[in-house]
């Protein structure tokens, strides 16, 4: 406690170069945390993806949708427990930019804890949805951006046309819905039987299915059973599981993780070689000093740790500095890559990491300072 | 005269003073080599991907979409219509006289990647007669082409490297029938992605479509793409337009390359912010510990524009060797390397574009880390700095 205010003095004994290196430190570990942010980001999105949930589409991009009639079919199809559907119509409001995805969904708790990493709901919310047939539930997103609230009406423009060849929608706003992607912002829930009803096309048939497997293990088995089953019928279907296509996704991304990880690796070797060239220097600069507090009784290890302690809380704040700095980009950078997150592990290793990097510079103008010698110390003054 | 003299000779003592002090001197270079060649890495891969992507395009081919289609996938090209387009001027015949316009109908369906057995989904593209006469970089590596009529496909080499069963005498269950594979081929510089080419009617029947996409035609001279247009124009029974082959690549390869430049960009320019800084610091220490020159300098007649001017030549004479270690170290690793993103493979590429591009980022790095410890250089309070150490 009694070097606190020496510790305070070192640091800021130049306060230009203090401010560079916590400047560059906490550039290069902001980089760290967005980088390894995006990592955890889509590893847990792949871990939370459930395994039993299917995926079942035409078997071909582009194809007419499925008869709603298959359902019964696909629930006899050994190994799926349940099944569920939606309807998607593409709508905007007030101007084409301005989009609007409306799924179509039976507003049971078997979708509502369909995919309960991605959609968020209430069951007070999905009982509105089942009382009010014209019924949606919004994001807070899309409320925010549009100035929509529950017990509004919305009118929507789509090219899904209604039986009277209206192409306005209009929906009465029931309650709300969390998606943890924030690239589903623009999506809604409606009631499917609403949908169907009220449209002029491809009445009875949905955009695709949701099979639940009984055992996730057999989920692959289930896949190809479901696909087999209809390979001859009038619609072929394509079933994967969402934990497979997220690692797919995650798979086309390829090389991107080998590059991150060769990126991090040069970040360090520079700023090591950085940090521990600018020690070095405030040492050389100091060892009048220095000699003075050896004169003064100061021991070898007490001038080591002064100096390792310095180095390490001048790291330990510009890392924390970064990391904070990096959580703050997330909200921007999920435009692109979505799901980053920052879990305590990732800060626990960038500091570690700040500690090391202190560590590493501080080693060899550490010993310098440690092994001064008195005599030669205080005769370089002259 | 008396600036560059004073600027020359000031240069030289810096540089000679920088062998004492080469810790310092190291810092900006491995800082700009490491923002340098990671810039340059990571742009090799869309250089690598573009190439890919662009390689084959030629400008006397063109694409004949519907009027109102988006992309070629949401293209609708009846087959009276198609008939219509092969017989337009402006399109080159083959040796037979027959006019070199195929048209093309595009299904995505799935196969299964060998190394996980997950599903991925590929382009099956139908295509009419004439397809060895537009595209004569494709070629036939195994087996044979495909005959009109019959559920044969050819794949391309990547699917039967990667995907299963896409070799010679295998059999793919498409769209509810077998389809036998005949053929592999290559296809001029897109060898990193898969897609099989079968005959235009199969695909057709087996998906029961009644309409092309597209028709792609080879043209007499990249000039006489204005010459189809304008008989385009004037036929009302067409509603259709046609499209530079590049400009169809182009929109393609912008998928791929939006997010690899993007993320390239970004963290470079983390990395120079980063280099920048460590390179202010040295020169700062640098020119500190010169404080007791610059102020004698000053002292006998020296004044402050050649000093900023020596500062600011020295923060750029170190990044210019790190540009060039980094660029160097990023062709030695990485030149001709193959990655692959969005299942699309590539090989990556250095050019000289790129090694420029890093140049220009390490002035940029060296004149700003520069300003700064330049200015602070200059303005040396004389008597101060000469009376203390």
């Amino acid at each position: 406690m009694k070097f606190l205010p020496l510790l305070w003095y070192g640091i800021w004994r130049k306060p230009i170069r203090t401010t560079l290196i916590f400047l560059q430190v906490c550039v290069a570990f902001a980089l760290f945390g967005v980088l390894q942010g995006m990592k955890t980001g889509m590893d847990r999105a792949i871990a939370n993806t459930p395994a039993d949930v299917l995926y079942v589409g035409p078997a071909v991009y582009g194809e007419p949708p499925l008869p709603m009639a298959d359902l019964s079919r696909l629930q006899s199809v050994p190994g799926v427990k349940a099944v569920s559907f939606n309807q998607g119509i593409l709508a905007f409001y007030q101007k084409p930019t301005q989009v609007v995805y409306v799924l179509g969904i039976e507003p049971t708790d078997l979708m509502r804890t369909l995919l309960p990493e991605e959609l968020i709901a209430q069951p007070e919310a999905f009982a509105a949805l089942r009382k009010t047939r014209t019924g949606i539930l919004i994001t807070a997103d899309i409320g925010r951006k549009y100035g929509w609230h529950v017990g509004d009406k919305v009118p929507l423009t789509s090219s899904t046309l209604q039986t009277n060849g209206s192409a306005t929608w209009t929906f009465d706003i029931v309650g709300m819905v969390t998606f943890n992607n924030r690239d589903h912002g623009v999506y809604v829930f409606a009631n499917y039987s609403y949908i169907d009803e009220a449209r002029a096309l491809n009445k009875g048939t949905v955009g695709h299915f949701f099979a639940v497997a009984s055992d996730p293990k057999q989920a692959a088995a289930v896949s190809d059973a479901i696909d087999h089953a209809f390979a001859n019928s009038a619609s072929p279907t394509h079933t994967e599981s969402f934990r497979e296509s997220a690692q797919e996704d995650l798979r086309s991304l390829g090389d991107l993780n080998f590059a991150i990880r060769s990126i991090l690796s040069a970040v360090l070797v520079a700023l090591v070689f950085s940090t521990a060239t600018m020690m070095m220097q405030a040492v050389r600069e100091r060892t009048p000093e220095l000699a003075v507090l050896k004169t003064l009784g100061f021991d070898s290890r007490t001038v080591f740790l002064l100096i390792a302690t310095e180095s390490i809380l001048i790291c330990i704040a510009a890392s924390l500095a970064g990391l904070a700095l990096a959580w703050i980009t997330f909200p921007f950078a999920a435009k692109y890559i979505a799901g980053l997150s920052m879990p305590m592990v990732i800060m626990v290793f960038g500091i570690l990491g700040a500690v090391l990097v202190a560590l590493i510079s501080v080693s060899l103008p550490g010993l310098r300072a440690a092994r001064l010698n008195i005599v030669d110390a205080l005769a370089e003054e002259q | 005269m008396d600036f560059l003299k004073q600027l020359g000779m000031l240069l030289r003592m810096n540089l000679l003073g920088l062998l004492q002090r080469l810790g310092l001197a190291c810092t900006t270079v491995i800082g700009v080599t490491c923002a340098v060649g990671v810039l340059v890495s990571m742009l090799a891969m869309s250089v690598g991907a573009r190439r890919a992507a662009m390689g084959n395009v030629r400008p006397d081919r063109a694409s004949v979409l519907n009027v109102d289609a988006v992309e070629p996938g949401r293209s609708n090209m009846p087959k009276d219509q198609a008939e219509l387009i092969a017989n337009l001027p402006g399109i080159r015949r083959n040796s037979r006289g027959q006019p070199i316009a195929v048209p093309e109908v595009a299904v995505y369906v799935q196969a299964r990647r060998k190394d996980s057995g997950n599903a991925v989904g590929f382009p099956m593209i139908g295509a009419g007669a004439g397809l060895t006469d537009y595209a004569p970089e494709l070629h036939l590596t195994a087996g044979r082409m495909f005959r009109p009529g019959l559920p044969e496909i050819i794949a391309s080499n990547y699917c039967a490297h990667r995907y299963q069963n896409f070799s010679v005498g295998n059999e793919q269950l498409i769209g509810g029938g077998e389809w036998l594979v005949v053929g592999n081929f290559d296809l001029g510089h897109t060898t990193g992605s898969c897609f099989v080419y079968a005959d235009a009617n199969s695909v057709l029947s087996a998906f029961r479509r009644s309409s092309y996409n597209e028709v792609n035609v080879m043209l007499q001279s990249p000039a006489a793409f204005d010459e189809l247009v304008n008989a385009i124009k004037s036929n009302p029974q067409l509603p259709v337009r046609v499209e530079h082959e590049a400009e169809l690549a182009e929109a393609t390869e912008q998928q791929v390359n939006g997010l690899l430049n993007f993320v390239s960009y970004f963290v470079a320019a983390v990395l120079a912010v980063a280099a920048t800084i460590g390179a202010a610091n040295s020169l700062y220490a640098l020119v500190d510990s010169r404080r007791r020159q610059h102020a004698t300098l000053l002292a006998i007649g020296f004044t402050g524009a050649p000093i900023i001017a020596s500062t600011l030549s020295e923060a750029i004479l170190l990044a210019i060797p790190g540009a060039l270690i980094g660029a160097g170290l990023a062709w030695l690793f990485f030149n001709g390397l193959s990655s692959s993103l969005l299942e699309f493979s590539f090989h990556l590429a250095v050019t000289p574009y790129l090694a420029a591009l890093g140049i220009g980022w390490a002035l940029g790095m060296g004149v700003i880390s520069g300003l700064l410890p330049a200015v602070r250089a200059a303005r040396v309070p004389v008597t101060v700095a000469l009376r203390t150490k």
